[in-house]
């Protein structure tokens, strides 16, 4: 278990983290999203007691992390995978660690398996591709068998076999009862991985909620309607007192034709309306129905809506190539 | 599941883990109990000492130590031999204690082992594994102690040997203007052991505080070597005495044994009064900075 209360940070006078209370629970995987600069590495920099809060505190069961006797056996974390010394061995690297902590030494030969690096143990650091130095990271974070797990961007640099082993690791790991707290920018892979989002924006917290909510909360969420009278139908949610919105989605397909247009279905998406009301008014106004199906929003789509603006370093609109 | 050959081999700690419980909540317990089922300093220091030896860097310092007390030994007493014997002099120092060469060496070679003690936390900084340093040991003293106990721990046998070198190259090269008692030597080479341990720590501190590789040993170099120099060599008579109580003038003196501006005890004094300073304000620096 993480808590998070009034957690401030402040660079001078711009403020990274902005008063984020929240607590982090175990036996789920907590996604923790936010625009580049949001400030989820720095929340996860003052949970770990490397940054000192302007003002509030971070807390692992009840204690900041270095109250923590061998932190190492309670969180294990992966921060940045370059912050390890280019000219140790990773063999060297978790064996020091090991002992920083009473660990028992024959867990490095463990991890190095578990991620996969046991080849490649007695090589320098410095010579790791990205894809490997995440994998010795993680390695970092298993290795003292915490309860608690923080990773900053972890398949950042994975190769697609690496990416599913983190989620498969990640969702075991929960599955244990252990607590895991990972940031990521790969929506589709959070949508997977994640049981509960944590979102921020410029250090504000945007959303807490199980990652159904957040995205049954976008107004991305629609219903598609296949039906041969589509602007009978299109004309009457329109009557509607709900701040619904009609889109045809097959534009000028109907006209003409005769009678066999009557046959061929006229396709609408309609959003912000329940699917359940949407049934019944097609069967008060007896509209024939081929097809109506809820048409769930993506994570990114929620995602989007959600920090839309709250994009600090936003890209400019794409300059035209080649004059 | 088949994939997750890790998480099997964990399995062992996950039965124990059943057993105590809720850890969240017995944790003052735990926390007392904690120093005594490994980390602590015990093993800050255990882990600073494999993260030392596991440096290609360490073991090319250490050689390149043992490179510079032999030559300069060396040189040292050839030159001596010959002011002796050449038409000057004015330059003859008679027969010299043939330890008190390795003492003059320790003037160069202390370099060598001051860029190995700075990299030790400079080089954290520079490659950004402070992070995971502080990650392993959150505690800012704890961590900055276990560096300066490794350090010591490996700067005194290290000097003790250098001094042994310096010592055996010098004796043959000395001759007759060599004079040998074993109770002088092994004074004077525990001397540099002792010197060097102290020097190497109070740039830890130095390192400390500065995070820069070069800046510190810019320092180092000003602070033992430069600025002793210029107060020594300036007619003010009050800079003689600051010159006095700068770290490598006291260890100086502390080496050199009676005959000095003050006994050779408060020379070491002086000098592990600046190895203390300084490691008390590197640890006030790192509790203050953000990591
Ligand atoms: N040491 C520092 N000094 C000054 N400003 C900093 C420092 N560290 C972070 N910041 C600022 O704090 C803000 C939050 O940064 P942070 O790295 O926590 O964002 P993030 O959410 O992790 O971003 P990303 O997705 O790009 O990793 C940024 O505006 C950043 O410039
Ligand atoms: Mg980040």
């Amino acid at each position: 278990m993480i808590t998070l209360r009034g957690l401030t940070k402040r660079y001078g006078d711009k403020a990274a983290v902005s008063d984020l209370s929240l607590e982090i629970a175990p036996g789920k995987v907590t996604g923790f999203l936010g625009p580049n600069g949001a400030g989820k590495s720095t929340t996860m920099r003052m949970i770990l007691g490397l940054d000192r809060p302007t003002a509030g505190e971070a807390l692992i069961g009840g204690r900041p992390y270095a109250a923590l006797p061998r932190p190492l056996t309670e969180v294990g974390a992966l921060l940045d995978a370059k912050a390890v010394h280019p000219g140790r061995s990773a063999r060297a690297h978790l064996t020091a660690m090991a002992r920083s902590n009473g660990i028992p030494v024959r867990r490095v030969d463990e991890v190095l398996e578990t991620v996969g690096l046991t080849a490649v143990a007695g090589r320098r650091a410095g010579s790791f591709s990205l894809g490997m130095g995440q994998r010795l990271g993680i390695a970092g974070a298993l290795l003292g068998d915490p309860r608690v797990l923080m990773f900053d961007e972890p398949v950042n640099g994975l190769d697609p076999d690496g990416v599913l082993w983190v989620r498969r690791l990640m969702r075991s790991l929960a599955a244990e009862g252990r607590t895991v707290f990972v940031s990521s920018h790969l929506m589709s892979e959070m949508q997977l991985t994640a049981d509960q989002l944590v979102v921020i924006g410029k250090g504000r917290l945007l959303a807490d909620a199980p990652v159904t909510e957040v995205i049954a909360a976008s107004s991305r969420n629609a219903v598609r309607i296949r039906t041969p009278r589509p602007g009978e139908l299109a004309a009457r949610l329109a009557a509607e007192p709900m701040p619904l919105q009609v889109t045809r989605s097959d534009a000028g397909e109907l006209a003409g034709d005769g009678e066999r247009a009557d046959e061929r279905a006229g396709e609408l998406i309609v959003t912000g309306a329940p699917i359940e009301r949407i049934g019944m008014i097609c069967h008060e106004i007896g509209v024939p129905l081929y097809e109506l199906s809820p048409q769930e929003a993506s994570l990114e789509e929620a995602y989007m809506e959600l920090t839309g603006t709250s994009v600090e370093y936003g890209a400019g609109a794409p300059q035209k190539a080649g004059v | 599941m088949a994939n997750l050959t890790g998480l099997r081999a964990r399995g062992d700690h996950n039965g124990d883990r059943e057993n105590d419980g809720d850890r969240g909540g017995n944790g003052g317990a735990h926390g007392r109990g904690g120093g005594a089922v490994g980390g602590g300093l015990p093993g800050a220091v255990a882990a600073e000492w494999t993260k030392l030896w596991s440096l290609r860097s360490t073991w090319w310092a250490l050689f390149a130590a043992f490179g510079v007390m032999g030559l300069m030994s060396a040189i040292l007493a050839t030159s001596t031999a010959s002011n002796n014997t050449n038409a000057i002099t004015t330059d003859d120092q008679g027969v010299v204690q043939v330890s008190g060469i390795a003492v003059g060496a320790t003037d160069l070679v202390q370099f060598v082992l001051i860029a190995l003690a700075i990299l030790m936390i400079t080089g954290e900084y520079a490659t950004g594994s402070i992070r995971t340093t502080l990650q392993w040991v959150p505690l800012r003293d704890r961590m900055l102690a276990a560096k300066a106990a490794v350090t010591a721990a490996v700067m005194l046998p290290a000097g003790v040997a250098l001094g042994v070198l310096g010592t055996a190259v010098a004796e043959p090269l000395l001759g007759r203007w060599g004079r040998l008692s074993a109770g002088d030597a092994v004074a004077d080479v525990l001397a540099v052991g002792v010197y060097l341990a102290l020097t190497c720590v109070f740039i830890l501190g130095v390192g400390t505080v500065l995070r820069s590789t070069a800046g510190a040993l810019t320092t180092a170099f000003l602070l033992l070597m430069a600025v002793p120099m210029l107060l020594v060599n300036s007619s003010v008579k009050a800079l003689g005495y600051v010159a006095d109580a700068l770290p490598s003038t006291a260890g100086r003196h502390f080496m050199a044994g009676e005959g000095g501006p003050y006994p050779p005890a408060v020379g070491l004094l002086i000098l592990a009064a600046w190895a203390v300073a300084s490691l008390a304000l590197g640890t006030v620096v790192l509790r203050r900075r953000d990591a």
